[in-house]
C-alpha cells in the first residue's frame, strides 16, 4: 500500500516533487563539489611543494666565496646542500619572434642538474631538455604583453654568442613560477648551456639546504654570508600568496554555498512538509500509526533525495574542476583519481534531506488529526498577521501585497535573505580587495612613497649596478628633464641593502630600504611611532619586530657588509616587500656604496596633481625618455612587483559573480514556483475578482525584488566588516597588518547589487508566468 | 438586459474522451432579477456561472454582457471586466489571509480605479458596506478570527464594493449552517432589492426560494424555469420553499 501511496503523491505533487528533487540535485552538487575543493585546496600547496622536494632553506648567490662558505657551513652542521650553477641574464638578452623580450626581472638560465624538480604545463617532471628547445616559467609564459605560444622563436644572445631555440613548454617551478619572487629560471640542454657560457656572462649559484633543524637560524646567524636572494619554506610558501588568495577564495565560496545548500533543503524540506499536513490529519483520523506515516514520508523523501544526490553527485565533478581551475595553472593538484569524496558528500546530503525530513514529522506525534486536516492544508496555527493596512496606506494593491507578504511572515523568506546576501557577500569582498590591490594608495604597502609614475630599470639588482651615485645622478638628470619640460615634480628612489637585524639575541634577515632623491622620511606610511629623523635611526615593519622583539624607542644592531651598527628604532611600518622582513634607514644616513644590492624603480610626483589626459601625457613624455624602460603607474608597477595577484583575484572573482547569479536565479526560480504552487488558491481568488495575469506576476516578482533589496542593503552593510574579517589575515600573512579597504562605490553600492537584482528578478518575473495556468474559475475548488 | 447567452457549449476533454458539460444553453437575466440556477450535482450549473462571467471561457455560443459579447474578449479584458462590473461570492470564504478583513474588501476597488478616491476614502465605503450587512466590527481582524457567516458576509462586501453591475454566487451558502446562510440571503436580497442583479447557483431550496426566478439545469441544457416573483413577505418562507420544492419534484430532482 505504502509504494502505492508513494506512487500517487509523486505524480500528483509533481511540481513540488520537482522542486524539491532540484533543490536536493543542487545542494548535493555545491556540497560535494565544495567540500571535495576544500580537501583538494588544503593539501594542494604542501603536496606539490613535497613533489618538486622544495627546501627547507634556499639562496641565490652572486659571489663564489659566499656559495662556498655557505656550503661549508651546511657540511659542518651535516645539512643536506645541493647547489648548481646559472647563467644570470636580463630581458635584453633575448628576443621572442624577433620582438624584444619585456621583463624587468632577473633572468637565470639554467639546465636540468636543478635539484628541484621541476613539471612540464602537463605535470610531468622536465628530466631532460633536448638541444635547441627552451622553457620559461609559467608567470612569464601566460604574460599578455610578451604573447609566447609554444613554438615561439626565443634567441638568446650573450656577449655576442648568438642561440636560436624554440619554445617548447612552460614549467611548474615552485621556487621561480611565482612572479613576487621577482626571478624567473629558463631551462636549456646542457649543450645549449655550454654553449651559452661561451659568451662569458654572470653567474649566479642556486643552492637547496635540507633541513628541519630548529636552531638553523641561531647557527647560520654566526656566519657572514651575502646572498643575492633567499628564501625559506613558508617564505617560497608565500610567493604563491596569489594561489593562497584565490583558494581561500573559492574555499569561502565553497562554505557559502554549503551554506546556501543547507539553508535551501531546509525551506524546502519545511514547505513541502506543511503542504502534507491536511494528509497526515486524514492519515491519522482513518488510524494509520504515527511510526507507520512518519516511515511514508521518510521514505518518500529518501527516495527523492536519491535521486537527487546521486545527479548531484555526477554535476559536481565538472563544476568543481570548473571552480580549481583558476589555481591548477600555477601548482600542481592532487589528483586522486576517484571521487568518493564527492559521493560520500552527495550522500552526506542525503543524511541531511532525511535528517530534516525527521524532525519535520516529529510533530506528526503531537498534532491531532483534527488540527491536522482544521488548519487547512498548510498546517500552520493562524497568527496575527500584517502591520501595515492598504486602508491606510498610499501602495497600490499590488506592492502593498507584496510588502504586506513580506512583514507578515518574515519567517518565510528568510531563507532567500540570506542566500542572497551571501551571494553579495561573496562578489563584493572579492571586488574590495581587487579595488585595494589594484589602488594607487598600495604602493605604499611596498614600503614606497605614493607617487604618480615609476620608471623600473632593468639590471638594476645585478652585480654591476652602477651604486649609489649613480642613482643620485638619474634622479638628478630626470629632475633636469622634467624641467625642460616645465614639470614640477618630485623624484625619488628606493635603494635597497641586504642586511641583518639583532635584537635581544635574536635576528632577521631584512632587505634595508633608504630613499634617496627628493625624499624624506615622513612621506612614507607608519603605523606607529615618529618617522626616522636623524642619523643612527631606523624604522622597522611590524614583521621585523615581531620576529625580533625590538619595538618603539629600541636599540637595535643592524648588520650590513661585515659591519654592524646600532640603530634606534624610531616607528614601526607596514611592508608586503621581501615578505615584510624590511627595514627603513633615514634618508640621510651615509652607506657605502659597496652594499647597494638594487634599487627599485625612479619614482616620479608630480607637485601639480595632473588630471589623467594630463598623466597620460606626461607618462608618454617618461618614455621616450627612458625609450628602453618601462613606464607604470603606481598600481601598475605593484602589479609589476608582486605579480598580477589583482588580475587573478579579478578572473575568480567573474567566475564566483556567475556561480552566484546562476544560484540566485535558480533559487529565485524554484522559490517563486513552491510560492505559485502553495499560493494557488489566492492567486484563482485574485484572478477570479479581476487582477489581471500581469499584475499577478508583477505580485510575486516585487516581493523578490523587496528581499533582494533588503539582502543587498545586508551585503552592502556586512561587506566591510566580513572584508576585513577574511582578507586581513591573507595580507597580514604578506606582512599588511592593517589594511585600509579601497571601496568603489559604484561597483560595491550600485553595479554588482543592481546586476543581481536585474538578474533574479528577471528570473523571479519569468518563471512568475507560471502562475497564468491557474484559472481564476479554480477559486471554486481551492484545495 | 444584463446577461443574454445563446447556444452556449462548453466541452472538456478528459482522458482524450469528449465531456459535454454544456449544450446550446440559452438564458437571459434582466436588470434587478435575482436568478438561482438549480441542478443535481454534476449537471453542469457551477460551469454555467464561471462561463457566463468569463472566468471560463466556452466552447462554443455567445455571452453578452450589457449588450457586450464577451466570448471573443481576451482575458485582460476579462479581467478588468470582473473587477468593475461583476462581483463573486464563492462557497469557499477565501480571502487573502495576510490581510485584515476592511483590507480584502477594499483590495478590488483599490485596485479597480474606477471610482478614483484615496485609499481612506474607499475604506470609508467599505466601512459603511461593512456596517450595512452588520459585521463593521470586525473589520481589522484577521480572516481565522471571524466566523463562517461573518466572513461570507464580508465576501458580500467585497463582491460589492466596485458597485457592480452584477453579482455571481456559487453556492453562497453551502458552508454555512442554517442561520447564517439566513443571514447571508437576507443580505443578498437586500443588495438586489437595492438594484443589483444576482445570478447565483445552489442546491438550498431555502436559498432558490428568495430568487425572483429559478433556472433548472440538467444534463447541460436548461430543462425548466420557475418564476416565483420577488419574496415580499406577504407569503411566508416556508410556503415559498414548498412551492420551489414541488416544482424540482416535478423537473425529477
Amino acid at each position: 500500500m505504502y509504494s502505492h501511496i508513494l506512487k500517487k503523491d509523486l505524480k500528483r505533487k509533481k511540481t513540488m516533487n520537482f522542486v524539491l528533487l532540484v533543490f536536493i540535485l543542487l545542494a548535493a552538487m555545491f556540497i560535494a563539489s565544495g567540500g571535495s575543493n576544500m580537501v583538494t585546496i588544503f593539501t594542494a600547496l604542501d603536496n606539490y611543494f613535497e613533489m618538486a622536494e622544495v627546501p627547507g632553506y634556499w639562496f641565490l648567490f652572486n659571489d663564489i666565496t659566499d656559495k662556498e662558505k655557505y656550503e661549508d657551513f651546511a657540511s659542518e652542521n651535516n645539512y643536506g646542500c645541493k647547489s648548481s650553477e646559472m647563467i644570470s641574464a636580463n630581458a635584453d638578452n633575448f628576443k621572442i619572434d624577433g620582438r624584444k623580450f619585456d621583463y624587468s626581472n632577473i633572468i637565470c638560465i639554467e639546465t636540468t642538474k636543478e635539484p628541484l624538480r621541476i613539471f612540464d604545463s602537463g605535470d610531468n617532471e622536465i628530466t631532460n631538455v633536448s638541444d635547441g628547445e627552451i622553457y620559461f616559467t609559467e608567470n612569464v609564459f601566460y604574460s599578455e604583453k610578451n604573447n609566447f605560444k609554444i613554438g615561439s622563436k626565443i634567441q638568446v644572445t650573450i656577449n655576442g654568442v648568438v642561440k636560436d631555440f624554440i619554445l617548447k613548454d612552460y614549467t611548474k617551478d615552485a621556487i621561480c613560477s611565482s612572479s613576487m619572487m621577482g626571478i624567473t629560471r629558463i631551462l636549456v640542454s646542457e649543450n645549449d648551456y655550454n654553449y651559452l657560457k661561451k659568451g662569458k656572462p654572470g653567474v649566479l649559484w642556486s643552492c637547496n639546504v635540507y633541513t628541519d633543524d630548529k636552531d638553523y637560524n641561531a647557527k647560520v646567524s654566526k656566519i657572514d654570508v651575502s646572498s643575492m636572494a633567499r628564501a625559506d619554506y613558508n617564505t617560497i610558501k608565500l610567493m604563491y600568496i596569489t594561489d593562497i588568495v584565490i583558494a581561500a577564495t573559492i574555499l569561502v565560496t565553497s562554505i557559502c554555498i554549503i551554506l546556501i545548500s543547507m539553508v535551501i533543503l531546509r525551506f524546502t524540506i519545511n514547505f513541502t512538509m506543511n503542504e502534507e499536513y491536511r494528509e497526515i490529519g486524514v492519515m491519522k483520523a482513518i488510524g494509520i500509526k504515527n511510526g507507520s506515516i512518519r516511515f511514508l514520508y521518510i521514505v518518500k523523501y529518501l527516495a527523492i533525495s536519491v535521486t537527487g544526490a546521486l545527479a548531484g553527485f555526477i554535476a559536481s565533478i565538472p563544476f568543481g574542476k570548473l571552480l580549481l581551475k583558476s589555481i591548477s595553472k600555477n601548482i600542481i593538484m592532487p589528483v586522486t583519481g576517484s571521487y568518493i569524496i564527492n559521493l560520500l558528500l552527495a550522500m552526506v546530503t542525503v543524511f541531511i534531506v532525511v535528517l530534516f525530513c525527521y524532525f519535520c514529522t516529529r510533530n506528526i506525534n503531537k498534532i491531532s488529526p483534527v488540527i491536522a486536516i482544521r488548519n487547512g492544508e498548510t498546517g500552520e496555527r493562524y497568527v496575527k498577521k500584517g502591520f501595515i493596512h492598504l486602508s491606510k496606506s498610499r501602495l497600490a494593491p499590488v506592492p502593498f501585497m507584496a510588502a504586506n507578504d513580506i512583514l507578515s511572515s518574515p519567517k518565510r523568506y528568510m531563507s532567500m535573505v540570506l542566500v542572497f546576501t551571501l551571494g553579495i557577500l561573496l562578489v563584493i569582498v572579492p571586488v574590495n580587495t581587487v579595488n585595494t590591490l589594484s589602488s594607487d594608495k598600495f604602493i605604499e604597502l611596498l614600503n614606497m612613497a605614493s607617487c604618480d609614475h615609476v620608471i623600473s630599470q632593468k639590471m638594476l639588482v645585478t652585480e654591476n649596478s652602477s651604486g649609489l651615485e649613480n642613482v643620485r645622478e638619474k634622479i638628478s638628470s630626470l629632475k633636469k628633464e622634467l624641467e625642460k619640460n616645465n614639470i614640477d615634480a618630485i623624484v625619488f628612489q628606493e635603494t635597497c641593502f641586504v642586511s641583518n637585524i639583532f635584537f635581544n639575541g635574536n635576528k632577521a634577515e631584512v632587505m634595508a630600504e633608504q630613499g634617496a632623491g627628493d625624499i624624506n622620511d615622513s612621506m612614507y606610511l607608519y603605523i606607529d611611532g615618529t618617522p626616522p629623523e636623524n642619523c643612527g635611526e631606523i624604522a622597522i615593519s611590524s614583521v621585523v619586530a615581531e620576529k625580533t622583539g625590538a619595538g618603539i624607542g629600541d636599540d637595535a644592531e643592524v648588520q650590513m657588509g661585515g659591519e654592524t651598527k646600532k640603530y634606534t628604532v624610531t616607528a614601526i611600518f607596514q611592508s608586503m616587500q621581501n615578505a615584510g622582513a624590511t627595514i627603513r634607514l633615514y634618508h640621510g644616513e651615509d652607506i657605502a656604496s659597496k652594499n647597494l644590492s638594487g634599487v627599485l624603480g625612479i619614482q616620479v610626483r608630480y607637485k601639480d596633481n595632473p588630471g589623467s589626459s594630463e598623466l597620460s601625457g606626461r607618462k608618454k613624455l617618461l618614455e621616450s625618455l627612458y625609450p628602453d624602460d618601462k613606464v607604470y603607474s603606481a598600481s601598475g608597477y605593484v602589479t609589476s612587483m608582486i605579480g598580477d595577484i589583482s588580475g587573478q583575484i579579478n578572473s575568480v572573482k567573474n567566475l564566483v559573480f556567475g556561480v552566484v547569479i546562476c544560484i540566485n536565479m535558480l533559487v529565485t526560480i524554484l522559490m517563486v514556483k513552491s510560492f505559485i504552487t502553495k499560493e494557488k488558491g489566492e492567486i484563482a481568488i485574485l484572478k477570479a475578482i479581476g487582477f489581471k495575469d500581469i499584475s499577478l506576476s508583477v505580485w510575486q516578482t516585487l516581493r523578490i525584488v523587496i528581499i533582494l533589496l533588503v539582502s543587498a542593503a545586508l551585503g552592502i552593510l556586512l561587506s566591510s566588516p566580513v572584508s576585513q574579517l577574511l582578507i586581513t589575515p591573507i595580507f597580514r600573512m604578506m606582512g599588511a597588518y592593517s589594511i585600509k579597504f579601497d571601496v568603489n562605490a559604484f561597483e560595491v553600492y550600485l553595479f554588482y547589487p543592481f546586476f543581481v537584482l536585474i538578474t533574479a528578478s528577471s528570473a523571479a518575473f519569468l518563471s512568475s508566468q507560471g502562475l497564468r495556468k491557474i484559472q481564476a474559475s479554480q477559486a471554486s475548488n481551492i484545495d | 438586459m444584463v446577461l443574454e447567452v445563446k447556444d452556449l457549449c462548453k466541452t472538456y476533454i478528459i482522458n482524450k474522451r469528449q465531456n459535454n458539460v454544456l449544450k446550446n444553453v440559452n438564458f437571459t437575466v434582466k436588470a434587478g432579477e435575482m436568478v438561482a440556477i438549480m441542478g443535481a450535482s454534476g449537471s453542469g450549473k457551477s460551469t454555467l456561472l464561471y462561463s457566463v462571467s468569463g472566468m471560463d471561457n466556452i466552447t462554443a455560443g455567445e455571452v453578452k454582457f450589457l449588450g457586450k459579447d464577451i466570448s471573443g474578449m481576451d482575458e485582460n479584458e476579462l479581467a478588468k471586466l470582473r473587477l468593475d462590473k461583476m462581483g463573486f461570492i464563492f462557497q469557499q470564504m477565501y480571502m487573502l489571509k495576510n490581510l485584515s478583513i476592511l483590507d480584502n474588501i477594499i483590495l478590488p476597488a483599490c485596485q479597480s480605479g474606477k471610482i478614483k478616491e484615496k485609499h481612506n476614502k474607499t475604506a470609508e465605503r467599505g466601512m459603511a458596506l461593512m456596517h450595512k450587512l452588520g459585521i463593521s466590527e470586525i473589520a481589522d481582524n484577521d480572516i481565522n478570527e471571524v466566523s463562517g457567516g461573518q466572513l461570507q458576509r464580508a465576501c458580500i462586501c467585497r463582491g460589492m464594493i466596485n458597485q457592480p453591475d452584477i453579482i455571481f454566487a456559487d453556492e453562497p451558502t453551502g458552508a454555512l449552517d442554517r442561520t447564517a446562510s439566513g443571514e447571508v440571503m437576507e443580505e443578498l436580497e437586500r443588495i438586489n432589492r437595492e438594484g443589483t442583479t444576482v445570478l447565483l447557483v445552489t442546491h438550498d431550496v431555502r436559498v432558490a426560494a428568495r430568487c425572483t426566478r429559478l433556472l433548472y439545469i440538467a444534463d447541460g441544457n436548461i430543462e425548466g424555469e420557475y418564476n416565483p416573483g420577488r419574496y415580499t413577505g406577504s407569503t411566508k418562507l416556508r410556503e415559498r420553499e414548498r412551492q420551489v420544492s414541488n416544482w424540482l419534484m416535478e423537473m425529477g430532482w
